[in-house]
């Protein structure tokens, strides 16, 4: 017991195990709860940073184009992302859009980032500076990146409009889609767990 | 130790053995260490005052259902007057749109979940709680655990509502026509959904397994 880096805790039970070595996709699994431990995936930071440059891509797409345009008794509109939640603050809400403004705007922009900004320089095995906060804050925000919410209450709106009004889908909406495609897999590749593991291999 | 827990985690807990688990990053680091030498989170064995955590957040999210429930979520303005509607309104809209998939989710996202995250996180405090631990059969740490795992992986889910309506605000702003404003509900409801994620958060799985041990060896 004098090294614990051989061991592993279960994190809902806290069953103790030596941790396996494990062929590459397979996954180590509790033994007492049956809770995932450990997940084996080979080149997880050359995936998680393609991934993570597509999403990324596909995000400016996502905020830089209308999202979608409607027309309705002669009068047309046309919607970007941030566009929304301005006019939730406008039409009365300002913390409501600001906490929408967080769950599909701010929040997968710093998952993005901050998995690139961990990952490109783990590839070529240096540290960037706040590696330990950068870290930390992507286990944090992560419960709070909701797009794929958002697309579901697009649909469900969609639903609602379509009697009084002509909806166009713009660019956005489908860079919007593969944006959370992309950031799924990114997340997917490289879990927060496999992060430390990382910045622990390349801490001198 | 009971002979099952021999058998499937010879090793018994990291706590048992003097040993935390790093909430942030799972690194284990001995009692002595107060601070995780690899991410430098402060170290527990447990989280701590987890439980009054999870229930102060729950009980906050119950009062919020409340006005999220029976005040107006957007309020549509029309040449012909002022509609106000509430979620439950919403699902009945649907519902005589013969749009009954729709309705179904609204429903189930809106009303059925947030009020099953409620009881679950509720029943997991008291499933946990120091003093009933000597009550729990063998089975019962499996259930509450998959319990506790569903209340985690919904809660996101509550937030499409929400949604809705910041689309419906932006999109349907015809001036005088008709134009759609966000209602006091749609905060109220944000902040359930809100509170019950930290709620769940709060929880720390391994008191279910703490006190599952503490009935064997007694």
């Amino acid at each position: 017991m004098s090294d614990p880096h051989h061991f592993v805790a279960c994190p809902e039970c806290d069953a103790l195990f030596t941790l396996p070595p494990l062929d590459s996709g397979h996954s180590a699994v509790c033994s007492r709860c049956g809770a995932r431990l450990y997940t084996a995936r080979p080149r997880a930071l050359q995936r998680a940073t393609a991934w993570s440059l597509a999403a990324a891509t596909f995000f400016v797409i996502a905020v830089t184009f209308p999202f979608l345009s409607l027309e309705s008794t002669g009068q047309s509109s046309q919607l970007h992302l941030a566009g929304s939640v301005a006019a939730l603050a406008e039409n009365g809400s300002p913390s409501l859009a600001a906490a929408v403004a967080v769950f599909i705007l701010a929040a997968p922009a710093f998952m993005i980032a901050g998995t690139l900004y961990l990952s490109v320089p783990l590839l070529a095995g240096t540290l960037p500076p706040l590696v330990n906060r950068v870290a930390h804050l992507l286990t944090v925000v992560r419960q709070w990146n909701m797009p794929e919410v958002f697309l579901i209450g697009v649909l469900v709106s969609f639903l609602k409009l379509h009697h009084l009004s002509e909806i166009t889908l713009g660019v956005s909406f489908y860079a919007f889609i593969a944006t959370i495609v992309c950031l799924t897999a990114s997340l997917a590749s490289a879990g927060p767990r496999s992060f430390w593991h990382q910045i622990e291999l390349a801490t001198p | 130790m009971s002979p099952a827990d021999k058998t499937t985690f010879p090793l018994g807990t990291a706590a048992s053995r003097g040993l935390n688990c790093c909430h942030t990053c799972g690194r284990l680091a001995t009692f002595k260490k107060t601070h995780c030498p690899r991410c430098h989170t402060h170290l527990h064995p447990r989280i701590p005052h987890s439980l009054q955590r999870t229930l102060a957040l729950t009980l906050a999210a119950a009062v919020l259902y409340i006005p999220a429930n029976t005040m107006p979520i957007m309020v549509v303005t029309a040449f012909n007057g002022t509609v106000e509607n509430t979620i439950l309104g919403g699902v009945v809209t649907f519902w005589e749109m013969h749009a009954y998939p729709v309705a179904a989710i609204i429903f189930i996202a809106s009303v059925v979940i947030p009020i099953l995250k409620l009881i679950s996180l509720v029943w997991l405090c008291v499933v946990s709680r120091p003093s009933r631990r000597a009550e729990n059969s063998p089975a019962a740490p499996h259930r509450a655990t998959r319990i506790y795992r569903l209340t985690e992986l919904v809660g996101r889910w509550s937030m499409v509502d929400v949604f809705v309506v910041t689309i419906l605000v932006a999109v349907v702003q015809f001036g005088q026509v008709m134009s759609i404003s966000p209602g006091p509900a749609a905060l109220a409801f944000a902040a359930v959904v809100v509170l019950t994620m930290l709620a769940a958060h709060s929880f720390d799985p391994r008191l279910i397994w703490d006190a599952q041990k503490k009935h064997q060896s007694s």
